[in-house]
């Protein structure tokens, strides 16, 4: 055990961090997030200069082949500074199905596009329901000839307006269980008959609506096995899940030392607010909530970095950190008094984007529920 | 960063495992369960069963220097404290091993030292700390028992309160003014002393459950020999200090409450409400599961303060404090949730009527031990926010007051 990052790791802090600050100061993330596309290409240009959409890809498809964990630093870093883009989806939810499930002339096709900017990537998993389980997918493909026909309606896809390809989760059997007959396909997101409209959310991050009318994709698109798609879904979602609670970390580890520095400075009755106890005890609550996520998160980043089986962990890590960056977010406001309601103020990013967080990749109830089940309640 | 154990951390944290698991065979029937096992008179025999193997393994002397027949490392100590939370044994005093013991490798003699540690490692003497007095609680350094000297002695007067332990203990560690003219945390001294010494009366504190854990301690013209000092005289407050940058990991709690939720799981499991299960119940799983989860965010912070400990000699303070508000809390929402989910059975003591043994009567009640002693829950907070944080201390109403009178004078 050793619960210290490697020099190396600190020094990929750094230079994230630096890149950020520099690259997405307040005033950027606000024009990104208000804009139509919600994605910068120039930024996008100096993250793939720095390898970081190739960072956990092998080298020998142009990436950096680091660690998971590596990558959580980055995303911790992202969340700290709120950076919205395409980068989370297109790591996530692009690389990683295609390293899992890809084959051979499908890594070599794709996986150099992504490592070096071209390419953006997002996955179509959601539909009406809302809920990230196969029981809810209907969009379907259908053989003909060479291709398959996708017809349906995908919801929540995040930046699909910015997307070049899709990994879009289709069913193409009934089967006897809804986790049969799922099958994945990488699909050019300007296919014919796809539309594409941003959803308004909370968050802002371009979530979408996409729909598919008889769209043709070639099998050889097909990423994995027809209709045992589901495995593939299911880590990549277990992977997303824990990916965002550490950019949730990162944000809740912003939101301590600023909100904690604004009471320090701002003076009230001639004194600094960062005097008062009653405002003191909610910054120790905020220290614990932080410090409490921590290790949790970092345990989960590493079982999935070392490829060690952690559906428990990571569900715990999620919810916990769901509710915390939530709850951190919201103290925020209150700690700002006025100025945190204003929608100039930092505050509101943060809390704006927890809710968001909260519910990508499994929302509280789902997560718990998967606990539930691992501490052995029967159902 | 990685949460690895080594083969030989799995080996060790096995044997402790197993060490403890064959001693919970031993348990009588009528053991008193809860944070009063090691204190209740009644527990007593099966306390110094445990407690003397413990010695003949060597486990109470975990991380001690070789000299004094310390075996094994700092993680020996966490998977040692794992085991026993985990199987609920009681047999490790707290105030002789967790807190005299490291505080003497400190700062104690060599005399003091040679000693006094050896029957603490061989499990031959009890020890109980005199801190608190009914006006020095969380402000420990207001204590007004005077310790003074006279020729080769101190004789001390005055009471100590809440005293764990005092009615099983052999020695005493504590604080007392050894100059009542001093300010406040100077003039304070660490002394040790026989609790049979003439003029020491223990009288029970009975807590709200009626449990015998606390004590009320009077002395009246108690003597002491001048040796059984640690540290040099007037520095005490110095001395009680060294535990502050000592390791508290509270990883026996976090192992104890990850017990008493697989209790409570079984629980929900087996008993049926309106036929079906309460583990069915969506409201309970919800609930559960956030505790399961609150108990892997405490394990996961404890392995971390551990570690740190361990390899870097630097104790995580702000990380020790906010362990200790979290695994607080955590007892006493869970007395909570457990209680409630019993219903009607969730008032009833260890009885014939009693579910589960009337453990969750007793958490109920018994959780407050954890938030309160040892620095409240509050005054870990300030902690936090004061040195952790860097905000700036309060102003007291004194201070204020000087300032008011200062402005109208200046007027």
């Amino acid at each position: 055990m050793n619960t210290t990052f490697t020099e190396e790791q600190t020094m990929l802090r750094k230079s994230t961090a630096d890149f950020l600050v520099g690259k997405y100061p307040e005033a950027k993330v606000r024009e990104i997030e208000e804009s139509d596309t919600g994605h910068d290409p120039e930024i996008w240009r100096g993250m793939a200069e720095l390898g970081w959409m190739g960072l956990v890809i092998p080298e020998e498809y142009g990436g950096m082949g680091m660690t998971f964990q590596d990558l959580s630093i980055v995303l911790e870093e992202m969340g700290r500074n709120i950076a919205p883009g395409p980068f989370f989806c297109t790591v996530l939810e692009g690389a990683y199905p295609i390293l899992d499930a890809g084959s051979n002339e499908q890594k070599k096709e794709f996986l150099p596009k992504i490592a070096n900017g071209e390419s953006i990537f997002t996955m179509a998993l959601l539909e009406a329901d809302g809920i990230s389980d196969a029981s809810g997918i209907a969009v379907k493909a259908a053989p003909k000839d060479d291709s398959f026909i996708i017809n349906g309606t995908k919801l929540f896809v995040e930046q699909a307006i910015n997307a070049d390809y899709m990994i879009v989760i289709t069913r193409t059997s009934k089967a006897a269980s809804p986790g049969d007959g799922i099958t994945l396909f990488i699909v050019d997101a300007k296919s014919p008959g796809i539309h594409c409209e941003v959803i308004p959310t909370i968050g802002m991050e371009k979530l979408c609506e996409v729909s598919f009318k008889d769209v043709a994709v070639p099998k050889k698109n097909m990423l994995g096995e027809l209709d045992k798609g589901w495995p593939v879904v299911s880590k990549v979602m277990e992977r997303a899940a824990i990916a965002k609670a550490s950019e949730s970390l990162g944000a809740m580890d912003g939101i301590v030392p600023m909100t904690t520095a604004y009471l320090n400075d701002r003076v009230q009755y001639d004194e600094p607010l960062g005097r008062f106890q009653a405002l003191q005890h909610i910054m120790a609550d905020m220290f614990i909530s932080l410090t409490t996520s921590k290790y949790l998160v970092y345990e989960a980043v590493w079982m999935e970095s070392e490829g060690l089986p952690c559906a428990t962990e990571v569900a715990m890590a999620k919810s916990y950190v769901n509710q915390n960056y939530k709850e951190l977010s919201r103290l925020m406001i209150r700690l700002y008094g006025g100025n945190g309601t204003h929608r100039e103020f930092k505050p509101g990013l943060y809390f704006r984007r927890a809710k968001a967080a909260s519910i990508a990749f499994g929302d509280t109830s789902f997560q718990r529920e998967k606990v539930a089940r691992a501490i052995g309640l029967v159902s | 960063m990685d949460f690895k154990l080594s083969e030989e951390e799995k080996k060790r944290r096995k044997e402790f495992f197993d060490g403890c698991k064959e001693l919970s065979k031993e348990r009588p029937e009528d053991f008193i369960q809860g944070l009063e096992a090691d204190f209740e008179k009644a527990n007593q025999p099966y306390v110094t069963r445990c407690r003397k193997e413990f010695a003949k393994r060597g486990w109470l002397r975990l991380g001690w220097p070789a000299e004094y027949g310390g075996v094994g490392s700092h993680m020996d100590r966490v998977f040692f404290g794992e085991a026993r939370g985990y199987y609920g044994l009681p047999g490790v005093d707290i105030f002789g091993i967790e807190m005299l013991a490291p505080t003497l490798v400190a700062m104690g003699s060599k005399e003091v030292k040679d000693r006094f540690l050896p029957p603490i490692g061989r499990g031959e003497v009890l020890w109980c700390e005199l801190y608190s007095e009914p006006n020095a609680g969380s402000d420990l350094a207001a204590v007004t028992a005077t310790a003074i000297r006279k020729d080769d002695e101190y004789v001390i007067n005055g009471q100590k309160t809440w005293t764990t332990n005092a009615h099983n203990a052999d020695w005493g560690l504590g604080l007392f003014r050894t100059d009542p003219q001093g300010r406040k945390r100077r003039n304070i001294s660490f002394l040790l002393m026989d609790m049979k010494t003439p003029g020491i009366t223990i009288k029970p504190l009975e807590y709200l459950n009626r449990m015998h854990m606390y004590n009320e301690v009077f002395f009246d013209d108690v003597h002491v020999p001048a040796d059984q000092i640690v540290g040099k005289e007037n520095d005490g407050w110095t001395v009680s200090q060294v535990l502050v940058n000592f390791e508290r990991s509270n990883v026996l709690a976090v192992s104890a409450v990850r017990r008493m939720l697989e209790v409570l799981v079984e629980y929900c499991n087996e008993t049926k409400v309106g036929g079906k299960p309460l583990a069915q119940d969506p409201i309970i799983r919800n609930k559960l599961a956030e505790v399961a989860t609150e108990i892997e965010a405490s394990r996961t912070l404890a392995y971390y303060i551990a570690d740190q400990q361990n390899r870097n000699q630097v104790a995580a303070l702000f990380e020790s404090s906010a362990m200790k508000v979290f695994i607080g809390d955590l007892y006493e929402r869970l007395g909570a949730i457990g209680t409630d989910i019993l219903g009607s059975y969730g008032q009833v003591k260890a009885s014939r009527w009693a579910r589960q043994g009337g453990l969750w009567e007793s958490l109920y009640q018994t959780a407050f031990v954890l938030t309160i002693s040892m620095g409240t829950n509050e005054i870990q907070k300030n902690i936090i926010a004061w040195y952790g944080l860097g905000m700036p201390r309060p102003l007291s109403p004194v201070s204020i007051e000087k300032a008011l009178a200062a402005a109208q004078a200046a007027k």
